[in-house]
Order: C-alpha cells, then sequence, then structure tokens
C-alpha cells in the first residue's frame, strides 16, 4: 500500500516534469538536442522532489527532546468539529481527566452557527471549575457549508484558513476579549488536540505551515528566532520550535477506513491515534510515521 | 391498575439525517405485535426533523386504543438539542420506578451508540443504507462481533427484538476492560506527554 503510493507519487513527478519539459521545447521550438540540456534540470527536479519528502519523513519521525520540566504549563488548543465529533472530544477530554493546574490555558475553535459545540465547551468548562478567564472559544467560518457549491468553496476555504492561522497567533478578534495567563507568555498553543472535520484540517494545516515558516526564519535569522537565553528552569531550548505540536484522534466510529479528514491529515499530524485494531500502522507513504492504537480513548 | 413493570423500547434516528425506512420497519402493527410478545409495554420514537409526517400518518391510522397498536402506548418527538441520555436512562432498568430493562434501537450514530452502552442498556444498531460512504456499517459488524450489540437491518427490527434479549443476558460492561494492552503505557494523556517533552 505505502509503496504503492509512493511508486505512485514519484511516477506522477516524472511524468509532470517529462511533460513540462517537453512543453518547454515545444514553446521554444526546440531541436532534440537541447534535451540533453534539460534532462538535468528533470533529474534535479526529481531528486530534491525525494529528497524533500524523505526530509519531511525524518522530521515526522524524529521524537520530542525531552526538555520541559513536568507540571509546567501548557496551552492546549481543541478543535470542535459538530455533533458527533464534539461529542466523542469530550469523551476524550473527560476520559483524560485534564488538570487545570497543567492545563491551564485552553482555546476551544468552533464553526459559525455551530452552538451545540460552544454550549458544550461551556458545559465542559463549568464541569472543570474552571474560570471563565482560563478558556476562549473562537468561532472561524466554515470552510464549506453543507450543499454549497464547490465554485465559492475555495474562497471560503481561504477565509476559514486565513482564520485558523489568526487563532494559531493570538491574533483572532475573539482573542482580544481577555488576556492569557502570565505564564504562557507566548501566543502560540503548545498543543493541538482534535478528531475532525473540516476545520479540524484547516487548523493543522495551519499549524504546519506557521511551523515551516519559523524553520526557514530561523535559517535566514538565528540570533533573533532562538535567542540564546538560559532560564530559571536552566533549560531553555528554542521553544518555538516545539510549539503547535498536533494530535489527531480518528474517529471511534471509524473501524476499518480513514474518513476523509483522516486520510488528509495522516502525514501532518504529528501525532494519529485510531481507536480500533484494523487502522493500526497505516500510514501516508513509507517512511512515515504510524497511525497509533490505543484502547479505551472514549467511554 | 396492574402493577406490571413498564419496559421502553426507545428509537433514535438522529439528528441530522433522515430514517424513513426503519420508521416505517417501527410505525408497524408487526413490529409492535413482535414488542408485545416480548412484554414492552412502551414505544418512543426521535423521529428526526422530517419524520413527524410518517408518525402523524401512523397515528391517524392506528388511533390509540387501536387493536393494531397491540397495546403498546406510542409517543415521539423530533429531537432533543440537549442530547438523548435522559431518554435513553427510561430503557434502563429502575425498580423504584417499576421500570425492568428495556431496549435502544439506534441508527448508527456514534453518540447514542456510546450513550446506550454507558448506560448498559440493549442495544440494537441498524446502519442507514441511504447515506453515502457508510462506514456505520463497520461500527455495527465489530460491536456485534465483540458482544456490544446487536446488529440488525432496517427490514429485520422485529427478529432483533429476539436476539436482543439473548444480549441482555450476557451483555459486556463498557468502557472495555482491556488485559495484555495495557502493559502499554499508552493513553492519550501519554501521547501528550510525550509531544509537550516532558521530562521524566
Amino acid at each position: 500500500m505505502a509503496v504503492s503510493q509512493l511508486s505512485i507519487v514519484f511516477f506522477t513527478l516524472a511524468i509532470g516534469c517529462t511533460a513540462l519539459g517537453f512543453g518547454f521545447m515545444a514553446l521554444l521550438q526546440l531541436s532534440l538536442p537541447s534535451l540533453s540540456v534539460l534532462l538535468p534540470l528533470f533529474v534535479a527536479s526529481a531528486i530534491s522532489a525525494a529528497l524533500f519528502l524523505s526530509a519531511f519523513a525524518v522530521s515526522q519521525n524524529t521524537p520530542v527532546p525531552k526538555w520541559r520540566p513536568k507540571n509546567s504549563p501548557v496551552h492546549l488548543l481543541v478543535v470542535l468539529g459538530s455533533g458527533g465529533h464534539t461529542a466523542e472530544m469530550f469523551s476524550l477530554l473527560r476520559r483524560m481527566e485534564l488538570n487545570t493546574s497543567r492545563y491551564i490555558y485552553r482555546t476551544y475553535i468552533v464553526s459559525s452557527g455551530d452552538n451545540f459545540s460552544a454550549t458544550k465547551a461551556v458545559e465542559f468548562e463549568s464541569t472543570l471549575g474552571a474560570e471563565p478567564e482560563s478558556y476562549a472559544i473562537i468561532t472561524v467560518p466554515r470552510a464549506r457549508r453543507v450543499h454549497q457549491s464547490y465554485l465559492t468553496a475555495p474562497f471560503t476555504t481561504t477565509f476559514s484558513f486565513w482564520s485558523c492561522l489568526l487563532a494559531l497567533c493570538g491574533r483572532h478578534p475573539d482573542q482580544q476579549q481577555h488576556k492569557r495567563p502570565e505564564q504562557l507568555p507566548s501566543p502560540y498553543p503548545d498543543l493541538i488536540l482534535t478528531n475532525g472535520p473540516a476545520t479540524a484540517v484547516c487548523v493543522i494545516l495551519a499549524a504546519r505551515l506557521l511551523r515551516l515558516v519559523a524553520w526557514f526564519l530561523s535559517f535566514l535569522f538565528p540570533a533573533r528566532i532562538h535567542p540564546p537565553t538560559i532560564s530559571a528552569g536552566g533549560l531553555a531550548p528554542p521553544e518555538e520550535e516545539f510549539r503547535l505540536r498536533t494530535i489527531f484522534v480518528e474517529s471511534w466510529a471509524r473501524v476499518r477506513t480513514l474518513s476523509l479528514s483522516g486520510k488528509i491529515l495522516l502525514p501532518f499530524a504529528d501525532r494519529f491515534l485510531v481507536q480500533w485494531p484494523a487502522l493500526e500502522g497505516k500510514r501516508a507513504w513509507w517512511g512515515m510515521r504510524k497511525a497509533e492504537y490505543i484502547a479505551g480513548l472514549v467511554d | 391498575m396492574s402493577e406490571e413493570a413498564r419496559k421502553l423500547c426507545f428509537v433514535t434516528v438522529g439528528a441530522t439525517a433522515s430514517f424513513h425506512l426503519l420508521l416505517k420497519s417501527i410505525l408497524n402493527p408487526i413490529f409492535l405485535e413482535a414488542l408485545n410478545q416480548r412484554g414492552y409495554t412502551d414505544l418512543l420514537i426521535q423521529y428526526g426533523k422530517d419524520g413527524e409526517q410518517l408518525f402523524d400518518e401512523f397515528s391517524a391510522k392506528y388511533p390509540p386504543g387501536d387493536p393494531n397498536r397491540h397495546g403498546i402506548i406510542v409517543h415521539g418527538f423530533d429531537f432533543n438539542p440537549a442530547g438523548l441520555d435522559n431518554e435513553i436512562r427510561l430503557a434502563k432498568a429502575k425498580p423504584s420506578e417499576n421500570r425492568s430493562s428495556g431496549l435502544v434501537i439506534s441508527h448508527a450514530g456514534s453518540g447514542s451508540i456510546l450513550s446506550a452502552l454507558r448506560f448498559g442498556v440493549p442495544l440494537v444498531v441498524v446502519p442507514n443504507p441511504t447515506l453515502q460512504d457508510n462506514h456505520q456499517a463497520e461500527l455495527a459488524e465489530v460491536l456485534q462481533d465483540e458482544g456490544y450489540a446487536i446488529w440488525s437491518d432496517h427490514r429485520e427490527v422485529s427478529a432483533a427484538l429476539e436476539r436482543a434479549e439473548a444480549l441482555r443476558t450476557k451483555m459486556l460492561t463498557w468502557p472495555p476492560v482491556h488485559g495484555m494492552r495495557e502493559l502499554q503505557p499508552q493513553n492519550l494523556e501519554g501521547v501528550v506527554s510525550e509531544e509537550m517533552g516532558y521530562l521524566d
């Protein structure tokens, strides 16, 4: 399965590069001898694509180094899907026995018009005995409404994605009402937990994009992004690198096949948890991290 | 007044999609007769947004007291925005209120399934064949294989009542108790700790 997917990727790349090359040749009315000029270009692009894929696999398989003292505060971001997804998420959080002295600040992302999820979030927070200042509920526009035309869907999806980006950077309008606790100086959430569907895809892809940008910036301005600080705790790694970790939990209702959001997020989520053994070990392509089966996540 | 215990069958079709095929099998003298034979006294139906018409047609055709109702008291409602926990609880045995253990028949939505399992009420799962991308049948199948529920076709709910009686006597408790697998330290908290980079 994985090997076939990988070969499809390479095959598509090779075909694409060759087609592109011949297109150029036709366009420039080049003769066949100039193939010898363009061929190295095709090969180079194929190799760079392969390198990119393997770098992706390596980064996905690198575990987070142990650096954070136990019980240091965490900013948790939860993406609430709708109906059954939301109910399952709160079942997960109940089972996890979310400790408000560790997860001192929670952000919930709900889609516009999903009052059920927002109500459930307030209800859940009240069972924790949490103060209203210790959590925020953010509304982002829907990527695509039911029955919305596929013509306009790309625009609404872009709008939704932008809103998710703002939320991850702490600059969403809904976040301006109250301040984060002082123990959490960074606007970026430490951990993103979700179980789908559409908005979850936007949030996880936005988190990966932000991390990619931070990684590029760290090359360009090493001193600015990673100030060599020694904190009171002794350990001060480049914190930005480890923020925005993503955990995707596939729905309990998925026994033998992944959901669409699951299929999309399989290569992008840092941890991909499944709730039935038949899904254990699924991965996006060869070399990538496998889905982990964990029993009893929901009750 | 008889002192006979109430025994309730609760049917839910969910809030999002309609499931007329199941409603037609339920709102049917054959099914009501089967309920009567198994000692049920009440039938409660959550018929969804567009199931009201079917329910009203049934009520007009067989008004209360009609012999075709076989003595079953039938109630219905469209949906409950607060969830169905209260309705599912009505199907749980409660001697102080003279209720014996009933049954939940669910369209295979995970919310109502988990809720019925949590309350320990016998459960019949009927996947909706009209839905696209029907992964619900997979869930129904695995739950039946593992002994948590009965998987039934919407045309065979009367026969499923018999099978549900067998399930009642040997039902497993929820959530599952895992033996060897628990040696792996993994739970959600563990995964989170790894991702946070906590020192041991």
